[in-house]
């Protein structure tokens, strides 16, 4: 009985090593797994029959107690794990806590819930897999998503259907009840690509922004590290038509629009166009607008009598350090906000975002009734420069005898009622390279501009927290083999010697006595 | 107590006594060392390849995001330091029940004021204490790797727990094979056999319906150990290993009636 059971098992284990090593199920993994399910068959009936020699009511009451002492343990073992698993407790030990879906993921899972499932595409032996899966498995635990993996080799016919390129490739696919079944790929997954693929896949169209162009304004068409093409599709996935307008030829901004989105206009705007957006603003219009330093164009004194002051200064924060090239203090990274204002919901100091060369702001309320909030400020170290140079220079800036150190605002707010029908909303930002192609995906720059977005076209419930969609890359450099090797040759090869000297001894010992 | 306090004891004396406990422990250590190192060295010269100036260097993005410390070097020497146990706990459980058997000495247990359970729960803590002892020495090299790769101190602990239930689970394992049988080289074998059969049954998906798919997942370890491993810690995770070593002691505990009913 014990031979045909060894033998069993050794078929068995060859039958499924061989599909792990080979990676495919041939005729010798059929053969063995039969040969060794029909030795550990016959090694139960050997073992029945013997046992079939208890017919004494001694052995009997013995067996019968064993098998149900065996039976219990097996059935408490899987409630306990059966219960445990519908506790869904788990503890995400990740040093980025990355699988803890954020606020953003789960609200779009429940919008499509039981509507998507996802298909996880792999070769074998890609070590990328494991958390892409691990993921999926996460997200499924809101009991929103079914997913399944699939070998990229076994579905040649997905590969044309989904367009399938190479492993850790994941497409969501959305069930619809009528109308063909619509999908996204995503070939990068980490959660901010999966959120931002469920997010196109729930296609909400609930807005219209105008964006200014013409005046040097930053280029929603470009895909370059200065361009803003980050930030039109940022938009455009959260729902958000685009519509471009030449600034010089503007005459009238009609009513139904959303939002306006000036960015950087380099050079000064004409006169129609500054009172086009004064009238659209007077009649309960809103405007995002993102400035820089050394640039007046005009927007600057339309948003002063807005109760936006934005002197050319340049904010100059010591507590910054210096980045890639450029002079310590001069490019903020800001942990401050008023998370009062919906505006700022979910960011504080571990939340940062990250302003390259700054303006400042200067509050005061136009009219009463008005209200005029600064969103995002530099350290109370930072202080006010009118020299624009210093973001040239490399040296780090003085600051004069009286200079007045305090939490400058970097980003203003302001919600006025000038209409009957709704209130004017302007979010003012004293720096526009922070929603450059660049610097959008830095910490929470996205955020806080799409968040900015969203409350000025008055779609609060957008506001949220959204994933990372980034690879981090912090571990993506050479461990020292040097440093390495005098490691394993120090501590990494005493600890087995040490061992194995301590075998030695006993084994010396041992035979003397 | 005294009885199992004395058992307890001479477990103790008998496995620190033996020079395979130490060959075990030199062995995994030194397997950990070279996994460790191989990986390392082939992730350096990947590193090396495109850093280098045909390709770009570093600072042209270059680099793909799966060439990183955490999934080139660390999970895996997770990975092959999971089924290198299957091969090697197994050593050290095998002796632990059949020596007692073949040598006749398990009557002589038998007939001391312990009971069978208590027998199998000594002789468990006693294997349990070493393994534990084992995963902490073949700790050093992803403990390293770890820290260099900056992956934090309670991802590390997620690990290590990980890798100490595989390896408990893997021993209770080899504890209910040698329960069954007086040969080590029978428990071994018939140990390493299970633990690989155990491993994981992913394999079977295509050629069952979804339902027993997740049964068969449920039952595999490696994703268990894998979730460690990612540093996922679930209840669900701690009570599969948990409750494996308490069916692996009825099993142990099984076959001393076993024995006396069908010899």
């Amino acid at each position: 009985m014990r031979e045909l059971a060894f033998t069993g098992l050794i078929a068995l284990a060859f039958g499924i090593g061989g599909r792990y090593a080979t990676g495919h199920f041939g005729w010798f993994n059929a053969v063995n797994l039969a040969l060794g399910g029909s030795a550990l068959l016959g090694a139960a009936l050997l073992a029945l029959r013997r046992m079939g020699r208890a017919r004494a009511p001694a052995f009997r009451g013995v067996l019968l107690r064993s098998f149900g002492r065996l039976g219990l343990a097996l059935l408490g073992a899987v409630l306990l794990e059966r219960g445990a698993a519908l506790t869904h407790l788990q503890w995400d030990w990740t040093f980025e806590r990355k699988y803890e879906l954020a606020e953003a993921t789960r609200g779009v899972l429940q919008d499509l819930c039981h509507r998507i499932d996802a298909l996880l595409y792999f070769d074998n032996f890609d070590p990328r897999i494991r958390s892409t899966r691990m993921l999926l498995r996460t997200m499924a635990g809101t009991g929103c998503l079914h997913f399944e993996t699939r070998r990229i080799d076994d579905h040649p016919e997905d590969e044309d259907r989904y367009g399938i390129g190479s492993s850790n490739t994941v497409v969501v696919r959305l069930r619809g009840a009528s109308g063909p079944e619509r999908w996204e790929r995503v070939e990068r997954p980490t959660e901010g690509t999966l959120y931002e693929a469920l997010y196109r896949l729930r296609h909400r169209q609930e807005g219209l922004l105008w964006v200014a162009r013409g005046a040097g304004e930053g280029d929603l068409e470009r895909t370059g590290a200065s361009g803003y093409s980050g930030l039109a599709a940022a938009l455009r996935t959260e729902g958000y038509k685009l519509h471009q307008f030449v600034s010089a030829a503007l005459t009238e901004i009609p009513e139904e629009v959303d939002a306006v989105l000036w960015i950087d206009p380099e050079r000064p705007l004409r006169p129609t166009a500054l009172q086009a957006l004064e009238r659209y603003l007077e009649a309960g219009g809103r405007l995002v607008v993102l400035l820089e330093p050394g640039h007046q164009t005009g927007l600057e004194t339309l948003l002063a009598r807005w109760g936006l002051e934005s002197p050319d200064d340049v904010v100059i924060d010591p507590a910054s350090g210096p980045v890639e090239e450029d002079a310590p203090g001069v490019d903020p990274l800001v942990y401050r906000y008023d998370t009062r204002h919906p505006l700022a919901r979910g960011l504080d100091e571990n939340r940062m975002t990250f302003f390259r060369g700054t303006r400042g702001f200067r509050l005061r309320k136009p009219e009463v009734g008005d209200q005029i909030r600064g969103i995002a400020f530099a350290s109370p170290r930072s202080w006010l420069t009118p020299d624009v140079g210093v973001l040239e220079r490399r040296e780090a800036p003085k600051p004069p005898p009286d200079a007045q150190r305090g939490y400058h605002p970097v980003v203003a707010a302001g919600e006025y009622r000038r209409a009957k029908q709704r209130k004017t909303r302007i979010v003012a930002f004293g720096d526009s390279d922070l929603a450059s192609n660049h610097f959008l995906r830095t910490l929470y720059n996205l955020d806080l501009v799409l968040n900015a977005v969203h409350w000025a076209a008055d779609r609060e419930p957008a506001i949220t927290l959204r994933p990372k969609s980034g690879v981090s890359g912090a571990m993506q450099f050479p461990l020292p083999l040097q440093n390495t090797l005098s490691a394993f040759q120090s501590l990494g090869l005493l600890l087995p010697e040490l061992l194995l000297l301590a075998g030695a001894l006993v084994w010396a010992r041992r035979r003397s006595s | 107590m005294t009885a199992l306090r004395a058992l307890i004891r001479k477990e103790l004396q008998v496995l620190f006594g033996s020079p395979m406990a130490y060959v075990a422990l030199t062995l995994i250590g030194l397997v950990t060392g070279l996994i460790f190192f191989d990986h390392l060295r082939i992730y350096n010269q990947i590193l090396f390849l495109y850093a280098s100036t045909t390709m770009g260097g570093f600072e042209t993005d270059t680099i793909p995001d799966y060439i990183n410390l955490r999934d080139t070097v660390f999970f895996p020497v997770m990975e092959t330091l999971g089924v290198t146990l299957i091969g090697l706990v197994p050593l050290v459980t095998m002796r632990v029940f059949a020596e007692e058997r073949s040598r006749g000495t398990d009557e002589l247990l038998l007939s001391t004021s312990l009971s069978p359970g208590q027998i199998v729960a000594g002789k468990f803590g006693v294997t349990w204490l070493f393994v534990l002892i084992m995963m902490m020495a073949s700790f050093v090299y992803p403990a390293l790797a770890i820290r260099q790769g900056g992956i934090g101190l309670e991802h590390l602990a997620a690990v290590f727990i990980g890798l100490t239930l595989h390896a408990a689970g893997l021993a209770t394992i080899g504890l209910a094979c040698s329960a069954f049988t007086s040969s080590q080289l029978v428990a071994a074998v018939a140990a390493w056999a299970v633990g690989f059969v155990l491993w994981d049954f992913s394999w079977l998906n295509p050629l069952v319906n979804e339902g027993t798919a997740k049964v068969l997942d449920a039952l595999s370890m490696h994703p268990r150990y894998g979730a460690f491993a990612e540093g996922i810690v679930s209840l669900s995770n701690l009570a599969y290993f948990v409750g494996l070593g308490w069916v692996s002691a009825a099993v142990a505990r099984f076959s001393f009636d076993w024995r006396r009913v069908a010899g």
